[in-house]
């Protein structure tokens, strides 16, 4: 079995128009007038432990809906997920203890507090033993050098050793998953560099699977052998890096995927190939 | 044996990461230690407007509708005591609706592996704010002195049963308002309203009529957070009835906007918002 | 250059910076507008406000006829027109300068060729109008309807309504001085309560100065708190009038002068302060 199975998933947003005013308001308590948005359209993602999966698409093609379905935020409308064994809107607060999140644009940590202190609070909200959080904590500093500003608040953090400690932060209690929602955005070279650096380790020494959606190919090209790829809701293809060049005749990533999103497709074979040639 | 293990683990676990809280946001609040000392004593200075206004007011009247200086002082001061409690860490529920659902701060909160409502509340929280308790105690011994009041054994468990239960018809009634921003996806300006409402609390129900003492009693009980309990302290007996439900409207409200909170999370998670 | 050209150009460089603070009033009236839905909960608000000094000084005056030389119809006319007019008059002067302080803002503004006290005086004005076409006067209105209450002889009702002018400049100058404070600690939030404290008690919103005893009137009466609220509504219910009314109008403008001048004191050593500390 699969360490991510989702199968069907699908999520449907109402959304509705608002109107004016607090009479408006109040209208709008009782009587609604909606419009029903696909964002995701029973999309099959099956991930094995130890992968490492990109997961891109355009603004608004569902990648963050999805995320936010595995990660047990959102519920979703149809099909079914089981992560490690758990369906997570189910098993809420059973389940986070067993994955990591790293919004790229929002940091978890606690804003006017040293770096050092929210860890240590999480570590009691994740319940994790002192020796082992001392461990993993040394672990993740001999890579991410995050020793010079343990000390310092969040909002005295430059973009790139906020997301050093944002990601360090989700990794302390060692989840089986790392969801990680453009955790690139806004970083110099040598700070993506960083932490492409440490994902592998994480990766590759502890069998940590990660799911990250990025713009950035660069991020792509670095880690994952796996991509998958979502427009408009509809997984368009899933398959490995490699999968993609040769159905594209050998090309720039960058240009397979602008063309993607500009709704052309290849000569031949574009059927993406579901993931589950990789899976048992 | 394993549930109770359990059981006192996570008890223990809810317990250490409010002290961490309380214990970071005191850090964090002393480094501005002279801004911090302004902000409770203007806070101590808020509420003391109305004790003001009482105390002018008796020096013109020896009783208002029946009840003398001294009772409604002792009201006064029973009510500060909830109300400290309310302060610290209730009032931020207001927030819900803006930083929480609209700004989506809730998804970072629905990721960890600790219950939502008291995330925020501990995330939000003004235990300064709880100075106002030990003021209101003092005014209720010097009022109840100053009336002759002979206090027994059992008046301090049931301050505390009361106390609870004021507490906690804030907690139902707060806990409901944020509750609707799940549903109006943003401010709709109610909590003001409902927050100088509560005020009509520190003052004797038989200052209202009808319709209003019907709406403080029975919609939106703040004449459980300050009147009707205090009476009982003060051996005043002809609302004893209403004081001893107390605890049961607050635990019901509660129980109810709970239950609201939790359909709104349920809604959040479908809506994404 | 003759003197008539060089006065010509005074003229229209005052009209020009004239222009200006009209605009801002304008600009200011529209923005509310836009979020005008808010005032409707604000309405509600002060419903309750009223309400319930209503209902605590119709009990207090039970059995009794008069009380601080009000008797029980003219006490629930003073709160109504107290409350209402606090409507025109209240603004968050103090709250908006004292967060540009704290936040470094009012370094931006010393860049810029206008007065800041004078915009943001224009402000609140423009706000204060607003306030009086879709607030003041309507509730007013509604609570007249649903309980009438004393209206004024034309001769006070004239005066109360210059007096409001001097209210708001006095309120708004107090605010401002309030605003400045901010230089002096971090906590905005300890000034304005501070300040609401100080506002609500002497300058007679919650209860008219009469009520105080004798001592604290007498200090009250070296502060322009009281010429904010109290003495108004003294002239709208005729407590005060000819004479002694207009008497009131000089005072305010003596506040008025007096505050100006300690507000711009405060002003210069804001600059003196960004420009040293660099905000």
């Amino acid at each position: 079995m699969a360490l991510i199975e989702a199968r069907g998933l699908t999520k449907e947003f109402r959304i509705f128009h608002r109107r004016e005013g607090v009479a408006g308001a109040f209208r709008d308590l009782f009587l609604r007038d909606y419009k029903t948005l696909t964002a995701v359209n029973g999309i099959d993602f099956l991930v094995d432990e130890g992968e490492m999966v990109g997961y891109i698409g355009a603004n608004g093609a569902g990648k963050s809906t999805t995320i936010k379905m595995l990660t047990g935020i959102l519920v979703p409308t149809g099909g079914t997920v089981v992560v490690d064994g758990y369906v997570p809107y189910k098993d809420r607060e059973i389940y986070t203890k067993r994955i990591g999140v790293v919004f790229g644009q929002r940091s978890q940590l606690w804003w006017d507090i040293a770096v050092i202190e929210s860890f240590k609070l999480l570590r009691r909200i994740y319940d994790v033993p002192q020796q082992e959080f001392e461990r993993r904590l040394k672990m993740i500093d001999d890579i991410l050098e995050l020793s010079g500003f343990l000390h310092l608040p969040v909002r005295k953090l430059s973009l790139g050793q906020r997301m050093r400690c944002d990601l360090a932060a989700a990794l302390l209690h060692n989840p089986a998953i790392l969801f990680l929602d453009e955790p690139t955005i806004g970083l110099d070279v040598l700070a993506k560099a960083k932490i492409r650096e440490f994902l592998k380790e994480i990766n590759t020494e502890y069998k940590t699977t990660v799911i990250l959606t990025t713009h950035d190919l660069g991020d792509i090209e670095a880690l994952c052998p796996r991509v998958a790829i979502i427009d408009k809701g509809k997984m368009l293809y899933d398959g490995s890096v490699e999968g993609l060049y040769s159905q594209w005749g050998h090309d720039k990533l960058d240009d397979i995927v602008k063309r993607i999103y500009q709704g052309q497709r290849p000569q031949l074979g574009f059927s993406g190939t579901g993931g589950d040639d990789l899976v048992q | 044996m394993k549930f109770m293990g359990g059981l006192q683990r996570s008890v223990s676990r809810h317990l250490y990461i409010f002290f961490y809280y309380t214990a970071q946001y005191i850090k964090t609040k002393m480094a501005y230690r002279a801004d911090f000392f302004i902000y409770v004593f203007s806070d101590l200075l808020l509420q003391s407007v109305n004790l003001i206004f009482i105390l002018v007011v008796f020096t013109k009247v020896p009783a208002i509708k029946g009840w003398t200086r001294d009772q409604v002082l002792f009201i006064y001061g029973f009510f500060l005591i909830p109300f400290a409690v309310y302060s610290g860490f209730l009032n931020h529920l207001f927030d819900v609706p803006e930083k929480y659902v609209l700004e989506g701060e809730l998804d970072r909160i629905l990721v960890r592996p600790l219950n939502a409502w008291y995330q925020v509340v501990v995330e939000t929280m003004n235990p300064e704010l709880l100075v106002g308790a030990p003021a209101g105690v003092a005014i209720m011994i010097y009022s109840g002195r100053a009336m002759g009041l002979v206090w027994t054994w059992w008046d301090i468990p049931l301050a505390i049963v009361l106390i609870f239960g004021a507490t906690m018809i804030y907690a139902g009634v707060y806990t409901f308002l944020a509750s609707l921003g799940f549903w109006t996806e943003g401010n709709i300006g109610l909590m003001p309203m409902v927050y100088n409402l509560s005020n009509y609390g520190r003052y004797p129900m038989t200052v209202y009529r009808g319709p209003v003492r019907f709406i403080l009693t029975w919609v939106l009980p703040f004449a459980f957070v300050g009147f009707y309990p205090s009476t009982l302290l003060m051996h005043r007996y002809d609302f004893a009835w209403y004081a001893l439900l107390t605890p049961v409207i607050g635990i019901i409200s509660f129980t109810i906007a709970y239950r609201v909170w939790v359909a709104g999370i349920r809604r959040y998670r479908g809506t994404g918002s | 250059m003759s003197n008539k050209r060089r006065y010509g150009e005074f003229g229209a460089c005052i009209r020009n910076r004239a222009m200006l603070y009209i605009e801002l009033v304008r600009m200011e009236f529209v923005n509310n507008l836009a979020y005008r839905s808010s005032y409707f909960t604000g309405i509600f608000n002060y419903t309750i406000q009223i309400g319930a000094y209503f209902f605590l000084w119709d009990a207090i005056y039970t059995g009794r006829k008069m009380l601080g030389g009000l008797n029980k119809e003219e006490m629930i006319t003073y709160v109504i027109v107290a409350w209402v007019v606090r409507s025109f008059y209240f603004s968050n002067l103090d709250r908006r300068v004292a967060v540009e302080i704290r936040d470094g803002k009012i370094a931006l503004e010393l860049i810029r060729p206008y007065n800041y006290q004078m915009v943001k005086y224009a402000r609140a004005f423009g706000e204060a109008i607003f306030r009086v076409l879709f607030f003041a006067l309507p509730a007013g209105i509604a609570i007249y309807l649903i309980r009438p209450f004393g209206l004024p002889s034309w001769q006070n009702g004239l005066i109360f309504l210059l007096t409001l002018a001097g209210s708001f400049m006095i309120n708004a100058q107090i605010s401002m001085i309030a605003g400045f404070l901010a230089f002096f600690t971090q906590s905005t939030s300890g000034i304005y309560r501070a300040k609401r404290v100080i506002m609500d008690l002497f300058s007679g919103l919650l209860l008219p100065i009469s009520f105080y005893p004798a001592w604290a009137r007498d200090i009250i009466k070296f502060f322009p708190f009281q010429a904010v609220s109290y003495m108004p509504n003294l002239i709208y219910l005729g407590k005060l009038s000819g004479l002694a009314a207009l008497k009131v109008v000089f005072l305010q403008l003596f506040w008025i002068a007096v505050l100006g001048l300690v507000a711009i004191w405060f002003w210069r050593f804001a600059v003196k302060h960004v420009v040293i500390q660099g905000g």
